[in-house]
């Protein structure tokens, strides 16, 4: 299965939210929505969902008008919402029926999501007396308990402390290795460098940067070398750069352990590191930058948030 | 059509698990019922004007007759009253003559005697009582043996025979009465009492209605269900099943009352058959249009409840709905002893008020096949009408939370996105 998202515009009132979002993503894939509060994102899965209508712009299923309720998809919204006075097993049922299960089906299906996520003790419970990390957890069995194809997942590790987020980031590794077509945004970089063999940044309603991320990593490295020196401070290091080096690099950033540095024109790694073995700088790390998804994100949206 | 089924079915499920719901119905059922045996346990024949078993055996009935007569005191200043015609036109009544004021004033502030009457002349006299009753008739009582009084007096003073004369003037007649339409004076009290029912299931109901939609907004849990089924089938499924509820709530008190009642029939000397002992084709029109017209409301009230995110801010959308609910309820209970009037035929085909006005007409006016078939039908689309409309505002807030949406705007929005 391929999703594809095309052009999307949303528009509330008169002013216009989504600028023609486009992104793609397939089955046994996740795809990491990333952009800063208010950019877009919980807009586009809503309109994936049809709470929202947008003003233009289509969304494909392997070709064809995507329809949700022809899918069977599991869907967590950012507002986290069951009924507080009903119990746990109850509505997980509920809304499996809902999503076509038999009652068998369903009963099946809530126990298993219920057991998975560690939370089975609680399915006679009211989903009011049980603690917010709880709470969270019996949200992502409902979710899951149609065994969707589709899971869309909107800030799926916000509020759930340490060990919460290993199980939850456990299942979600699961859902992609068995072949589910899997879309989420987060907050967590680290969350999303682990699951997303593509992201989509949005910023601002526009899409600032998409394509699989090994591609993405692969190119924001490109020409950038890290380097730190035993007897000098990385500002020391960068004022000796700078003075003898000038000709070769310029500095890209200073992060806490060591400098990132960009080679200028033609100039090679081989050529650095002569010129490095030739100075009096006793080096500690040099090798190729990797950049994370926080500084490729921060690099692209702006501030860090 | 499935997913209706699942949600009527899980909103059914609450409504039963419902502990007040459970225990008000059973309650309410055995109260009323409790009410209507009451005959059995307790000697209520001075209440009902039966008599009971017991009481046709017991020995000193007479003395117990005595006991149970009325007081009353007679200060005849004028000479003119007769004690036998007194004795007549009273018969609950014991009377002592007295001749002076304070034992008067002494003996009713003391409530030793239940009401005084002192005669000043043929043409004046005064009624001494402590509370007055709002359905006292002992002064044109009174005023009847006053009367018979003086023309007993007048008729021995001119040699005139008395019970001839008054046979003459005031002859009694036998009356056969054959209503061959409907009678509204034994309709009446229960077509009153089934207009307030239907009224107060709406009101109650509705706005249980109401509470369990902006529930779903309140909770966060509308978004869920807007993406894993159709607004249709949630408002419907959540209508129709606390249609069931409340149908069975008051099929149950209603059913325990009725059945009670038929019980204790000939105790209650027939007494409460105005009220109790309605006609089947009564029962089957409030039954279609009361249904009706419940329907009717109770998608609307959902529809009001999607419009705000808070239950306290019910009352600010659903204002307007139950100002329509209480005027066609007041129009109705006061046009009831105008059932053919001009008013009850224009409301008897609105869907706001067909309800009860055209309930009414069938039970105590004069109607034709055609026209209850004409008003049930606009009553029909019109309870499609507000359940497609109310799916749809359903809908149309489902995010939109924060201050409630006026009622116009939220029809304004949906033109616009239509």
């Amino acid at each position: 299965m391929k999703l594809e998202v095309k052009e999307l515009r949303k528009s509330f009132g008169d002013t216009e939210i989504l600028h023609g979002v486009s992104f793609a993503v397939e089955s046994g894939r996740a795809l990491g929505l990333l952009g800063r509060n208010g950019a877009g994102k919980t807009t586009t899965m809503r309109i994936i969902m049809d709470v929202f209508r947008p003003n233009s712009g289509e969304i494909l299923i392997d070709g064809n008008n995507f329809v949700p309720s022809r899918f069977k998809i599991g869907y967590l919204p950012e507002e986290r919402g069951l009924y507080p006075k009903r119990t746990v097993i109850d509505q997980m049922m509920y809304l499996a029926r809902l999503r076509g299960l038999s009652t068998a089906q369903a009963r099946a299906g809530a126990k298993k999501w219920l057991k998975r996520l560690e939370v089975e003790e609680y399915e006679n419970r009211k989903l009011e007396t049980l603690s917010k990390g709880n709470q969270q957890k019996v949200q992502m069995a409902a979710t899951l308990v149609c065994d969707p194809d589709i899971v869309i997942l909107d800030e799926p590790f916000s509020g759930l402390d340490p060990v919460n987020s290993q199980i939850l980031k456990d299942v979600v590794s699961e859902l992609i290795a068995d072949g589910r077509l899997v879309i989420f945004s987060s907050h967590q970089m680290s969350y999303v460098e682990e699951f997303c063999d593509n992201i989509a940044i949005i910023n601002h309603g526009e899409v600032v940067l998409s394509g699989y991320l090994k591609d993405i990593k692969k190119d924001y490295g490109k020409d950038r070398l890290i380097l730190s020196a035993e007897n000098y401070t990385l500002t020391k290091l960068r004022e000796k750069l700078a003075d003898s080096m000038a000709d070769l690099v310029e500095l890209d950033r200073q992060k806490k352990e060591f400098l990132v540095l960009r080679l200028k024109g033609k100039a090679t790694k081989s050529q650095l590191l002569d010129r490095l073995m030739a100075s009096d700088i006793d080096i500690e790390h040099f090798g190729i930058y990797e950049p994370s998804l926080n500084d490729i994100f921060v690099a692209k949206v702006g501030e860090e948030e | 059509m499935k997913k209706f089924l699942v949600v009527l079915q899980y909103e059914l499920k609450e409504y039963v698990r419902n502990k007040s719901f459970v225990i008000t119905t059973l309650l309410f059922a055995i109260l009323g019922s409790a009410a209507l045996f009451l005959p059995r346990v307790i000697d209520m024949s001075g209440f009902l004007g039966t008599q009971t078993p017991s009481q046709e055996e017991a020995p000193d009935q007479s003395q117990s007759e005595e006991a149970d007569k009325e007081t009353m005191l007679l200060y005849d200043q004028a000479g003119v009253m007769d004690s036998e015609v007194l004795d007549a036109v009273f018969p609950d009544a014991q009377w002592e003559s007295v001749t002076d004021m304070e034992t008067i004033t002494s003996r009713i502030e003391k409530q030793e005697a239940d009401a005084a009457f002192v005669v000043k002349s043929e043409k004046e006299y005064d009624y001494y009582v402590f509370n007055k009753g709002m359905y006292d008739q002992d002064k044109s009582l009174f005023e009847t043996a006053l009367g018979m009084s003086l023309r007993k007096a007048y008729c021995e003073a001119n040699g005139l025979d008395f019970t001839q004369l008054e046979s003459k003037v005031y002859p009694s007649f036998t009356a056969n009465e054959q209503v061959l339409g409907k009678d509204t004076t034994s309709n009446y009290w229960y077509c009153y009492i089934l207009v307030i029912l239907v009224f107060m299931l709406i009101v109650f109901y509705g706005q249980m209605i109401a509470v369990a939609v902006t529930n779903e907004k309140s909770n966060r849990s509308i978004e869920v269900l807007v993406t894993t089924t159709t607004p249709n089938s949630l408002l419907f499924g959540k209508v129709i099943a606390g249609a069931i509820a409340s149908l069975c709530q008051v099929g149950i008190i209603l059913g325990a009352v009725l059945l009670s009642y038929q019980a204790n029939r000939s105790l209650w000397g027939g007494m409460l058959d105005m009220v109790f002992n309605i006609p089947a084709e009564v029962l089957i029109s409030f039954a279609f249009f009361g249904l009706g017209g419940y329907l009717f409301y109770a998608f609307l009230y959902g529809a009001m409840g999607a419009l705000v995110s808070k239950t306290e801010d019910i009352s600010k959308s659903s204002g307007g709905l139950m100002m329509v609910v209480m005027i066609v309820y007041f129009i109705a209970l006061l046009q009831l002893t105008n059932v053919d009037g001009i008013a009850m035929k224009v409301l008897s085909f609105l869907p706001i008020s067909s309800y009860s006005a055209m309930f009414v007409r069938i039970a105590m006016g004069t109607v034709n096949t055609w026209e209850i078939i004409v008003s049930f039908v606009i009553l029909v689309a019109s309870i499609f009408g507000a359940g497609i409309l109310g799916a749809k505002i359903y809908r149309m807030g489902t995010l939109r939370y924060g201050n409630p949406i006026k009622l116009t705007a939220a029809l304004k929005d949906l033109k616009k996105s239509e």
